[in-house]
């Protein structure tokens, strides 16, 4: 008969009874299984007296400190769920960077409508926010370099595929521990063209009418792209991330030939999109470089402030379980957002290494 | 945070605390705290480990049924985590043998100590899935919950344990202090 394997050998050290019989009868009557035995047994001596440690817990004691930590405080329980920021690629890629693009193009070349050099949030109920038509429902949206996210070994490697510096987070908000996993994104960019009846569909599925186009506007192209961009993940142990750090290339819009002005006004115009919205956008779209951050009143606050003298903006949701602040150095975006406090994101944004 | 749909950022609002965390608790408690302590050989530091991995489990939605399993193998991953960023904590042996030096009579504890030094440093350097069979093996779970916890069939528990061992012990021989 075969030897039994080192761990069936071992296994008989401990749980005999789930050991196959006739392997127990092999053992008893070979020398070397014996001699294998003796080998597991002392070595498993040896590793329980290494790893012994004597250990009284007060389980009173414990639960009190758990129970009275700012993360378990009861709270009513409701259902999970998700909240959106539409962006900086849905935006970007979205209807809001078109609509907020202020320049008009010259026809034949791809020329510049909108680039991020703000952000300001734009408060709408979450109702609305759902109403918000995706880009695809006014045309083709064609990925060229399509959205693509991998997971690179260390800060090193992320560096290199993006050219972005790493923020180095030195001290991470209590309950969250370990190193993070480094994610990555190349640049990602998507080619939209409007199609007048595509937009004609959509509105009457939501029982609108829409006014005929402007001149010009069907078929007209617009490039959009945003990245590179990678991110840094504390979730050991953990169903959601305990904490990330975002850094990315923010979005920028091109445009061949529109009559962009006219086109904007138009979009803005139409019933399908939320007036609250619309009129919000409308305030900074002759900029052409605020990228309108969706956020729903009824759960997410947002707070101007600062980090390292910057401008940033502080989101915290209403029931305090939710915090993530952004802010802009030239074209790139840091982002710091996790289940933590609003002071907390800030103390790690705020002492981020390689801000 | 997630790339959502079309590339939109998503971001996934925690659970509220789940309601059977304090039963959960009172009952996995002292088993969470003696996992970590076989890797940490602390136990306060073993129950800042557990104070973590509660306060997690309290926000996921692991079923209770299997809460000791996920809690468990939570603890060693923590603990053994912790051993990685443990600079502090060597530093912070360095100095209490630094003290003992002048105490002849805390030799032994020093000697202790650094035995224990050792096996952390032993532990860190195994390979990760060997390091948790071996904790949570001699943390008393059987065969069939270490299986369970990592997703190994109870025929390979003892082969990884066993691995484990003889890995600690050859990783012990070979740092040991030249007498």
């Amino acid at each position: 008969m075969r030897h039994p394997n080192d761990g069936t050998l071992r296994r008989l050290l401990d749980e005999p009874a789930g050991v196959a019989d006739a392997d127990r009868a092999h053992v008893a009557d070979c020398e070397r299984c014996k001699a294998g035995l003796a080998a597991a047994q002392r070595d498993a001596a040896a590793a329980s007296a290494a790893l012994d440690t004597e250990v009284t817990v007060d389980v009173d004691a414990g639960w009190q400190r758990l129970s009275t930590a700012p993360a378990t405080r009861v709270r009513p329980s409701r259902p999970a769920r998700r909240w959106r920021l539409r962006s900086p690629v849905v935006a970007a890629i979205g209807v809001a960077v078109v609509l907020a693009g202020a320049s008009a193009a010259a026809a034949g070349d791809w020329l510049e409508i909108f680039r991020t050099e703000r952000i300001a949030p734009v408060t709408a109920p979450e109702a609305d926010l759902i109403k918000m038509p995706e880009l695809d429902e006014f045309g083709e949206l064609t990925p060229i370099e399509p959205v693509e996210i991998r997971q690179v070994a260390d800060a090193a490697a992320a560096a290199q595929a993006t050219g972005l510096t790493v923020p180095q987070v030195t001290d991470l908000p209590k309950g969250v521990s370990g190193q993070p996993t480094y994610h990555v994104g190349a640049r990602a960019s998507a080619l939209f063209t409007y199609s007048a009846e595509r937009a004609e569909q959509t509105a009457r599925a939501k029982g609108h009418t829409l006014p005929p186009p402007p001149p010009g506007l069907d078929g007209s192209q617009f490039r959009l792209t945003a990245g590179p961009g990678l991110a840094a993940m504390w979730s050991e142990g953990r169903p959601t991330p305990g904490l990330v750090v975002v850094r990315a290339v923010t979005p920028t819009a091109y445009s061949t030939g529109v009559p962009f002005g006219t086109a904007r006004d138009y979009l803005l115009s139409l019933p399908i999109l939320p007036a609250n919205v619309a009129a919000q956008l409308k305030n900074f779209s002759a900029e052409g470089t605020t990228l309108p951050l969706f956020m729903s009143v009824e759960h997410m606050k947002s707070t101007a402030t600062d980090v390292g003298g910057v401008p940033a903006t502080l989101l915290t949701s209403r029931d305090r379980t939710m915090a993530a602040v952004l802010w802009l150095n030239g074209n790139v975006v840091t982002a710091v957002a996790g289940p933590l406090s609003g002071d907390e994101v800030l103390a790690v944004a705020r002492g981020l290494g390689a801000r | 945070m997630l790339v959502g749909r079309k590339g939109g950022v998503v971001v996934s609002m925690p659970r509220a605390v789940r309601a059977d965390l304090e039963q959960v608790f009172r009952s996995a408690y002292p088993r969470v705290v003696a996992v970590a302590a076989r890797v940490l050989g602390s136990r306060s530091e073993a129950e800042d480990v557990a104070q973590e991995v509660f306060l997690t489990f309290g926000r996921s939605a692991v079923p209770a049924a299997e809460a000791l399993g996920w809690l468990s193998v939570a603890a060693a991953h923590t603990a053994l985590n912790h051993l990685r960023s443990g600079r502090r904590r060597a530093a912070r042996e360095a100095a209490v043998r630094d003290g003992a030096t002048s105490v002849p009579d805390v030799a032994d504890a020093v000697v202790t100590l650094d035995e224990r030094r050792r096996v952390r440093a032993a532990l860190a350097r195994l390979p990760r899935k060997q390091a948790v069979a071996l904790v949570l093996r001699h943390s008393g779970l059987s065969y069939a919950e270490v299986a369970a916890a990592l997703d190994l069939s109870p025929g390979s528990v003892g082969t990884t344990v066993r691995r484990a061992e003889i890995a600690l012990r050859e990783e012990l021989n070979r740092h040991a202090p030249s007498e």
